[in-house]
């Protein structure tokens, strides 16, 4: 019974260490959200939002659509 | 492509045209995280005869520091008029500070006007751009104002060269 239950441990450890925990991009933006308030017609305004990469992976941005 | 624990600017440019209601923009940002796409959301509120808005009044709203002659032009002053009958205290929420210093008054009391200052930063005096920054007032529905920047610079040495290897 203690043969099976170490090697249950065993299988466990090996499969949360490999394919259990897999190393992922992932991306955090400050705050995606922005009011411009009252703007003259005619303009052009502009902000910055920050993106982070805050997983354990290397980050790509593919594509921005301007929406 | 940003390594775990970088961070990257995207900049957003919001173009008005004739638009005279609140309106809003969802850009989306499409990673190799896989869906669903990042999104982002901004507002605008178009403004017909921003010489006439409320509670303040920005002059000029729209701000040129264009260069055209061999005069530097890297500052300009502006004024904002409290139409309300309530003090209102001013706040710089939002400033392409990379390329740009903003002095606000900090409060203005009603019916006064008040001056304001910008000034280009040394490092982007020759480039051309268009910018803005952004206030927010201390009212109940903490109104925004965003005024717009724009600089042309006309590279008034190249033409020199190219008018003197001319002749």
């Amino acid at each position: 019974m203690r043969v099976i239950r170490g090697i249950f441990a065993i299988v466990t450890t090996v499969i949360l260490l490999t394919g259990g925990v897999q190393a992922a991009p992932r991306m955090t933006i400050s705050d995606s959200l922005f009011d411009f308030g009252y703007v003259p017609q005619n303009a052009k305004v502009a902000h910055v939002f920050w993106l982070h990469s805050t997983g354990d992976d290397t980050l790509k941005i593919i594509k921005v659509n301007p929406g | 492509m940003l390594a775990v624990g970088d961070s990257t600017r995207l900049e957003i440019i919001y173009s008005t045209g004739r638009s005279k209601s609140r309106r809003s923009k969802s850009p989306q940002i499409e990673t190799n995280e896989g869906p669903p796409k990042h999104r982002l959301r901004i507002f605008a509120h178009g403004v017909e005869r921003p010489d006439s808005t409320y509670p303040i009044v920005v002059s000029p709203y729209k701000l040129d520091l264009s260069q055209f002659t061999e005069k530097l032009v890297e500052k300009k002053k502006f004024e904002i008029t409290n139409m309300s009958d309530q003090k209102l205290e001013l706040k710089l929420v939002d400033l392409a500070s990379r390329y740009l210093e903003v002095k606000l008054p900090k409060s203005i009391k009603p019916g006064k006007t008040a001056e304001g200052e910008i000034k280009i930063r040394e490092y982007y005096l020759d480039e051309s751009f268009e910018k803005s920054f952004t206030i927010e007032l201390n009212d109940e529905k903490s109104t925004r104002f965003t005024v717009p920047v724009k600089r042309t610079v006309r590279n008034l040495q190249a033409k020199g060269t190219s008018e003197a290897g001319g002749k």
